[in-house]
């Protein structure tokens, strides 16, 4: 009978399948890290997903890195570099790393100067596409005097230099990979780094279901005191959340702020928040060919920060976890302390409307000006809590009389290119909402708001999608970006902060700092919001 | 029959090529994998400007078509960007084997693919054998009881499974025996994944978390497949041969199983064929929120980084399944029926 | 059995027209119809449903569905919000209605979409035959050897923020809406197209076919005057489950996401966001899922009464 036999087929196939050479627990201490989204890449070339980030940093370690303070603290090097130590020139463009003599690769060969210097070379190679050379293409020379020293020379003065060197790649496994392949773009180490210098090694990765690390004996500072450390991915949010409740998962991130108290209330699981950068903003257009007329007149701008009531959305719909920011560095040193955000008050937002011109003159309910109506384009991706606030919107602002259009894009068509006729970089919108961070956060450097950045024919690859240009600004940006001394640059980005607000070209929408959620279990967690797992050697669990 | 194989597998070709472009056409419109690669805001666009040049994105539509499917390496390549063709490029093509790279991993697309495919056919072949069991019973069961209660709360309930929407189905199942179970202290099945990795791949964890995915899927497609069997044994049971062997005064139990079954079930061979192919593209919804590693999954989280090879290989390696299975079910019902002939 | 028996019936051989009215076709099917009980069931369920989106449409106006108050966020279902509340504090049960317009709207027009050209497709395949037929047939294939969910998101993603929003009778409606509409019309209409090739390869032979086409009548008017009205029941079938499946796809392709645009609606819509809330606030996809499985599982009875109803000798296929 045909069925019996399909039946029995099927059968074999999936026991088959099913039994696929148990792999037991190498300990018993062990932690399991969930995260929604599966790494793509665990080399810090390839991939510029912070879910990926936040695992090779558990296999890698870099010269330097960043604790709960989000202060820098050495690592493969001896000392940070400074004015005192001599680390840094006085000119700053010089800079010299002194390497710790104990330092070793988990295969116990050492790590030495030729292994930065390897790391320069991979990123800026022809041959190897990663996914950004910043800030390596900022290096014009970098020498290696000897087997602990490090030499890395600039054309300019360049303040945000603790960017380089955050992962040290292994020559002595992949220059043989390079040679032979021509490139390491698909080299198998970038999944499988087995050779690493975190306090993990990398073990396994099961697509689509973990990836599991186990201590690395040959750590050169305090070994791991877990055994191992697996890192599950789970994409569903309400799967998620039941793992983290049923104690499948012990860490978890990332997850919305309404969900938070419900993970409280299991009395085991512990909830923080983090600066991780990031800031829920309006990016308001400001570029004369494509912005709607109005949003060129700042006291128009103003006005929308006035009539846009933040603080109830992030009371409402945030549950009161955040607040509207009043810099676009809130949550970092470099927000001014003393900047208040624009406060709700429809009077003002209707007074300055009224002056500048715009009132509903054909009863229409929308106010309009030289027989061109205020309706605005609002435009963001499909995230739910974006979708929220901009219903929310809409409907506070037509009783103001400022008509709102909604356009929603999935993120991949809503930050296309300018090349690609994207709706930002084309400026196919007025206000558009979405969470920004400096690239190389902790360091508060952007290029997003000078005016050598705005797209063009000539120029699609700008990243100033607001047509915004501003010369004061301008040259505030080229200082901050050559001083070296920290006070003084925290200084002029707190000038900038104000400059920023007063042109109301960018206005905070809520802080959007990262939740992090453990289990009591784990003791010693001391995380922050852009190396999250700094100290997961001194992570411990109860037997 | 040799010919009209071969005739067929001659018109497959057309076919795939006209699925392969249309496919990606739209998917070169669909989104840009330089948008975001998977970062939470856009990256810098000097490094989108060089990866497009990298990975031949630059180019007009048609090329990277032609490149897909016949490779580049005999083309001459800009790889430093000073927009002067300098080097031959490194990709074969499709026709012969190279689905390209994966613009997410890097890996080669097919071997991203293929890492997911025995997951995939865990979780459905599972899931297709529990919709053949249950719809066979349910669906005989209903035939020969036509119209009785039971029949009628089999139909109720298959409708109502049938108009179900799976993402419901599967939540719920998660909610109650995943959350509620544990929280009542009675045995409770794992939230997703495949299987504990504290535990490891074992036959006994496997099982357990494949229960409630696989049940979910089965529940809409036993309604679907007991329906058909439903009709189709009462079509052979009301038959004329069928009443001249109950006239003969043969054994009822024998009457069915021998000449009513066989008879009923050979329409179920199309369906299960046709069926089989579109296994490989897993279940999306389901595989999404129990967390499993397979295709659909796969296919999703691709989807939304716009990774073209991958999805392109994913998508043809199913046409061109659906392409041989049609060809395999037409045959092997030739050979069940030999009344049937093709020419 | 006696004889005296057999003959005992006077045999009347003239019809009396009075007493025996020749049934129309419609007739016939009505009281075919009307003997299904799941299918009556499921026709007054409908009714139900559709009364409750006309009717409630008068009583809450749209400004009413999508006014929000986020500090009534998540309010359980009260005297005041029957349904409750949704996540910026909207009411669940004016949203229904609304919601509910769309997604209907969406069944029907994805399915004249998809009937018209699945149509189109069957009848010139069938009619014609030769290259014509095995090249839309390549066509029918290529489409359904593409698994439909994957080519929806694909397609969705390729639509979507390019069809601005339409005002039709004063209201608004997301672009999305079409969008929606169109992709899932022109991926569900190749099961049809069969359907119809087969009936118009064996009626294009039947004689009156033959008889009309010796008169001289033209391609255009065979098809459409006579193929097609004997080729309906079939068509009449698909068209009505088509509506419970377009209905459903629409709930997928929103749940993943993809679905309509806010601020217009859809119970599929709703419960994009609500699933989230599954032991938080069960009111949010209570109420629009409830609602989805009961007009679905109507309408497929209807569907399933319609083709007892008018072939009781169709196979069966659910």
């Amino acid at each position: 009978m045909i069925f019996k036999r399909l039946t029995v087929l099927m059968l074999v196939v999936v026991v088959a399948a099913g039994i696929v050479g148990p792999v037991g627990a190498q300990g018993s201490k062990s932690v399991t890290i969930a995260f929604d989204q599966e790494a793509d890449n665990l080399n810090p070339m390839y991939t510029t997903m912070t879910f990926a980030g936040y695992v090779y940093a558990i296999f890698l370690s870099g010269a330097w890195n960043f604790d709960d303070e989000l202060l820098p603290h050495p690592v493969l090097a001896a000392e940070i570099p400074s004015l005192e130590n001599g680390g840094l020139s006085a000119d700053g463009r010089m800079i010299t790393i002194t390497l710790r003599d104990d330092i070793k690769w988990s295969d116990g060969e050492p790590i030495t100067s030729a292994d930065f210097a390897f790391t320069h070379e991979m990123f800026v190679s022809d041959a190897n596409s990663p996914l950004t050379r910043d800030p390596y293409n900022r290096i014009t020379s970098l020498e290696t005097p000897d087997e602990r020293t490090v030499v890395v020379h600039f054309d300019e003065p360049f303040a945000p230099w603790l960017g380089l060197f955050r992962y040290i790649l292994p020559e002595h496994i992949l220059r043989p990979v390079y040679e032979a392949d021509g490139s390491l773009d698909n080299a198998a180490w970038n999944r499988a780094p087995t050779v690493g210098s975190g306090p993990f090694v990398f073990a396994e990765w099961e697509v689509g279901s973990f990836i599991r690390g186990v201590r690395n004996e040959n750590y050169f500072d305090a070994p791991a005191l877990l055994d191992t450390i697996v890192i599950r991915f789970v994409p569903d949010p309400e799967a998620y959340l039941a793992a983290l409740k049923n104690g499948d998962s012990d860490v978890g991130t990332f997850v919305a702020f309404p969900d938070l108290p419900e993970l409280e209330a299991t009395g085991f699981l512990d909830v923080g928040i983090y600066a991780s950068g990031y800031n829920e903003g309006w990016f308001m257009n400001a570029n004369p060919e494509t912005a709607h007329p109005a949003m060129l007149d700042v006291n128009v701008r103003r006005a929308l920060a006035y009539a846009f009531n933040r603080a109830q959305i992030d009371n409402d719909l945030l549950l009161g976890y955040t607040y509207p920011p009043s810099s676009y560095w809130e949550g970092t040193p470099y927000a001014d302390p003393d900047l208040e955000p624009y406060p709700y008050d429809p009077e003002m937002a209707t007074q300055l409307l009224d002056e500048a011109g715009w009132v509903d003159s054909d009863g229409d309910g929308i106010r309009d000006k030289d027989g061109q109506p205020l309706t605005l384009r609002y435009a963001t991706n499909t995230r739910q809590i974006r979708m929220d606030v901009q219903v929310v919107v809409q409907q506070d602002f037509a009783d103001l009389g400022i008509g709102i259009e909604l356009l929603n894009y999935p993120s991949d068509i809503f930050w296309n290119t300018y090349a690609d006729n994207g709706p930002m970089a084309t400026g196919q919108y007025d206000i558009g909402q979405w969470s920004s961070s400096p690239d190389g956060f902790p360091d508060p450097d952007i290029v997003r708001f000078m005016c050598n950045e705005i797209p063009t024919p000539e120029n699609p690859i700008g990243d100033n999608w607001q047509g915004y240009c501003n010369p004061d600004l301008d040259a505030l940006f080229v200082e901050q970006a050559r001083t070296m001394d920290y006070d003084a640059r925290v200084a002029i980005f707190h000038q900038m902060d104000r400059v920023i607000k007063d042109d109301a070209i960018w206005i905070g929408v809520w802080y959007d700092a990262d939740s992090w959620i453990y289990n009591t279990r784990i003791q010693n967690v001391r995380l922050n919001g852009a190396s999250p797992f700094w100290n997961i050697n001194e992570w411990d669990v109860a037997g | 029959m040799g010919r009209y194989i071969a005739r067929r597998l001659l018109q497959a070709i057309p076919l795939l090529l006209i699925i392969s472009l249309v496919l990606f056409v739209l998917m070169q419109a669909a989104g840009d994998p330089l948008a975001t690669l998977g970062g939470r805001q856009p990256p810098r666009a000097e490094d989108r400007a060089r990866l497009a040049r990298q990975w031949g994105l630059d180019q007009p539509v048609l090329v990277q078509y032609l490149y897909w499917l016949v490779g580049n390496d005999w083309a001459m390549m800009d790889s430093d960007g000073d927009g002067i063709p300098d080097q031959p490029g490194t990709r074969k093509g499709v026709l012969r084997g190279d689905f390209g790279n994966s613009l997410v991993t890097r890996q080669p697309a097919m071997e991203v693919i293929m890492e997911r495919v025995p997951n995939t056919l865990v979780l459905m072949l599972t899931a297709q054998a529990l919709i053949i069991v249950f719809a066979l019973l349910v669906g005989i069961y209903s035939a020969l009881h036509q119209y009785s209660l039971m029949d009628n709360v089999l139909t109720g309930c298959s409708f109502a499974a049938f108009s179900m929407p799976i993402f419901f189905i599967a939540l719920f199942s998660i909610y109650l025996f995943s959350i509620r179970f544990k929280a009542w202290g009675l045995p409770s099945f794992p939230t997703g994944g495949m299987y504990d990795p504290a535990v490891g791949r074992t036959f006994a964890q496997v099982a357990s978390h494949l229960v409630l995915p696989a049940m979910s899927i089965a529940l809409i497609d036993i309604a679907r497949y007991s329906r058909y069997i439903r009709s189709n044994m009462l079509e052979v049971i009301n038959s004329d041969y069928i009443r001249t062997a109950r006239a003969k005064g043969l054994r009822e139990r024998y009457i069915l199983f021998i000449h009513a079954f066989k008879n009923a079930a050979l329409p179920l061979v199309t369906l299960i064929g046709l069926d089989l192919p579109f296994l490989l593209a897993g279940a999306v919804v389901t595989e999404r929120i129990f967390a499993w590693p397979g295709m659909g999954r796969l296919f999703l989280d691709h989807l939304n980084r716009t990774d073209i090879p991958v999805m392109m290989g994913l998508l043809m390696m199913i046409s061109v399944a659906v392409v041989f299975f049609q060809l395999m079910t037409d045959i092997v019902y030739t050979w069940l029926d030999p009344r049937i002939r093709y020419t | 059995m006696s004889s005296s028996e057999l003959s005992a019936q006077p045999v009347n051989l003239k019809l009396d027209e009075d007493t025996l009215p020749p049934q129309s076709l419609w007739r016939m099917t009505l009281r075919r119809f009307r003997r299904h009980r799941m299918a009556m069931v499921g026709l007054f369920t409908l009714m139900g449903i559709i009364l409750y989106i006309g009717v409630g449409s008068l009583i809450f106006t749209e400004a009413f569905a999508n006014h929000n108050d986020t500090r009534l966020r998540l309010q359980p279902p009260s005297a005041e919000h029957p349904f409750g509340t949704d996540t910026v504090g909207r009411d669940i049960l004016a949203r229904t209605i609304y919601g509910g317009q769309i997604s209907i709207i969406i069944g029907l027009f994805s399915v004249i979409v998809a009937v018209s050209m699945g149509t189109a497709v069957g009848a010139v395949s069938g009619y014609y035959g030769g290259k014509v037929d095995s090249t839309l047939m390549r066509l029918t294939e290529a489409m359904l050897s593409i698994p439909t969910l994957l080519l929806l998101l694909v397609m969705a993603k390729f639509f979507s923020g390019r069809i601005p929003d339409l005002v039709i009778f004063g209201r608004t409606f997301s672009g999305s809406v079409l969008v929606i509409i169109i992709i899932i019309g022109l991926t569900s209409w190749m099961y049809l197209g069969r359907i119809v090739r087969a009936s118009f390869l064996s009626l294009k032979e039947s004689e009156f076919v033959l008889a009309a086409r010796a008169l001289g009548v033209r391609d255009r008017q065979i098809i459409l005057a006579h193929i097609l009205p004997n080729s309906m029941a079939p068509i009449i079938v698909a068209a009505t489950l088509g509506v419970a499946g377009a209905i459903l796809t629409e709930a997928y392709i929103s749940f993943l996401g993809m679905g309509v645009r806010p601020p217009t609606a859809t119970w599929g819509s709703m419960l994009d966001g609500a699933y989230q809330y599954i032991e938080q606030a069960p009111w949010l996809w209570f109420f629009p899922g409830l609602l989805i499985i009961l007009t679905v599982i109507s309408i497929n009875f209807v569907g399933d009464g319609l083709r007892d109803a008018l072939d009781p000798r169709s196979d069966k296929k659910v």
